[in-house]
């Protein structure tokens, strides 16, 4: 009888795992975890939105984008076979926290705030929202080489994107520059 | 909870049969392989700085992206350890039918094998295909329009030319001989929905590859070896790839081989994971240099 009990419970507990995972199957794209930072996808702005934002290779350079998904497009840029820099453009809805190191930026670019990470990266944070970055590659970029690619950025077209699920475009600080 | 990306490379060996192979193999192509193991190495490259808090913020974001199902990054790895899987399997399989070949009592054995060629040509298909469905996994449809595709298909191949050139040798030229681009058509010709089937893989990806039913996925992957097969074409004409170059410089690294060279492929196929391997490092890289644009 014992036994009998114990195999008539282990039936009824495999039986009912499956049946609760088969109920959940057709839910799974809602379970947590699905999405990054569990934010739910329509409230980002896909990656397609920001690939004509990009700026125009000049002359013997090649622009080839590499990952567009959403919240972010980003492209190689190189010259012939050498490459020369990563540039990308992110919605920080998924990352909040990449938005403070702008709270105290030293400078500006068009009225952005500009800051720049270790000897080869430079960020950009447009409308409070999207963050531009350039990354130097291979032999390196250097500053003004980086500045000046995050200038070529349609900026004014970034910032008029519409925000989903967000606050209204914020407007560049007037640059005394 | 599964491994993150960057775990798996962690894990990944420093020095086997797998990575002896690789370095083999990459003496073909210029410019030195390395074989990136290291997390914070491949972050602090990506970034061009040694900073350790950046480091620490990149990895920080790539675990995050890598945990996000939606985002494809551990699908893409799945997909790879299914493929890794049905290679070891069948390698197994006619390595058996080999040795069983000498053996009276399990002499059956190496009549249960499939004819290898078509087999083989299936099997290159699907990996060429996973190839095609790790790429969108891991890079969406990069561009706004199907010359931007391709082009950052071709630059994905390009940055990943060692393992191109490893999947081009040991899934091609070895087992196939040195015109196996030209008869991979007419191999793939003869595959039928049996011997997709056969193939432990398919089962894997089956859910992963568009459209329903075998007759579909078998168009897939004709299509996509279709258009793997031009641009694998100038790969070999460029480098100059040979089944007979391919086991020289295997010998580097491996040692001397007298056997046939499809016994090569056999023997590489059962013992070692190029394809997972190399793939993880692909994957890796990609993730890190998203996380480190999106700190």
């Amino acid at each position: 009888m014992n036994r009998l009990l114990r195999w008539g419970l282990a039936l009824v507990v495999a039986s009912g795992l499956l049946i609760g995972g088969l109920l959940l199957l057709p839910l799974s794209t809602w379970l947590p975890g699905g999405t990054v930072g569990d934010i739910p996808s329509a409230q980002v702005v896909n990656g397609s939105a920001f690939n004509r934002l990009f700026p125009v290779p000049g002359t013997g350079e090649q622009l080839v984008f590499t990952q567009e998904k959403r919240g972010f497009s980003q492209a190689k840029l190189s010259r012939g076979d050498d490459p020369l820099a990563l540039l990308a453009i992110a919605d920080t809805t998924t990352a909040p926290e990449a938005r403070s190191k702008f709270n105290d930026a030293p400078a500006l670019i068009k009225g952005w705030p500009l800051v720049d990470q270790g000897d080869q990266a430079s960020a950009l944070l447009v409308g409070g929202r999207f963050q531009v970055k350039v990354i130097g590659q291979g032999a390196g970029l250097d500053v003004t080489q980086r500045h000046e690619l995050l200038a070529a950025f349609d900026l004014p077209g970034l910032a008029a994107l519409p925000q989903p699920g967000g606050a209204k475009a914020l407007a560049p600080s007037s640059d005394p520059a | 909870m599964s491994r993150t990306v960057l775990e798996r490379l962690e894990r990944l060996p420093k020095r086997n049969l797998t990575v002896l192979a690789l370095k083999g193999i990459s003496t073909l192509v210029p410019g030195e392989w390395q074989n990136v193991t290291s997390a914070d190495a491949l972050i602090a490259e990506v970034l061009g700085s040694d900073d350790p808090q950046l480091i620490a913020q990149v990895r920080t974001r790539a675990d995050v992206l890598s945990r996000a199902r939606h985002e494809g990054y551990t699908r893409a790895l799945s997909l790879y350890d299914a493929v890794n899987r049905s290679q070891r399997a069948g390698g197994g399989l006619r390595l058996a039918a080999n040795l069983g070949a000498a053996v009276p009592l399990i002499k059956g054995l190496a009549n249960l094998t499939p004819s290898t060629d078509t087999l083989q040509a299936a099997d290159l298909a699907l990996k060429v295909s996973a190839e095609l469905l790790a790429f969108t996994q891991v890079n969406g449809l990069p561009g706004d329009s199907f010359g931007d595709f391709t082009a950052s298909l071709a630059s994905y191949a390009g940055e990943a030319r060692v393992r191109m050139v490893a999947l081009l040798c040991f899934d091609a030229l070895l087992p196939l001989g040195d015109q196996a681009l030209h008869r991979l058509n007419d191999l793939l010709g003869q595959v039928g929905s049996g011997e997709l089937r056969q193939l432990p893989g398919y089962r894997a990806m089956a859910p992963l590859i568009p459209g329903r039913g075998e007759q579909a996925h078998l168009s897939f992957l004709r299509r996509g070896v279709d258009a793997w097969v031009d641009w694998a074409g100038g790969l070999v004409g460029t480098l100059g790839l040979s089944g007979q170059r391919a086991v020289q410089s295997l010998e580097g690294t491996l040692g001397p081989w007298q056997g046939r060279f499809e016994q090569l492929a056999t023997f590489l196929d059962a013992f070692t994971d190029t394809y997972q391997h190399t793939g993880t490092q692909a994957v890796a890289r990609r993730l890190v240099e998203r996380a480190a644009a999106e700190i």
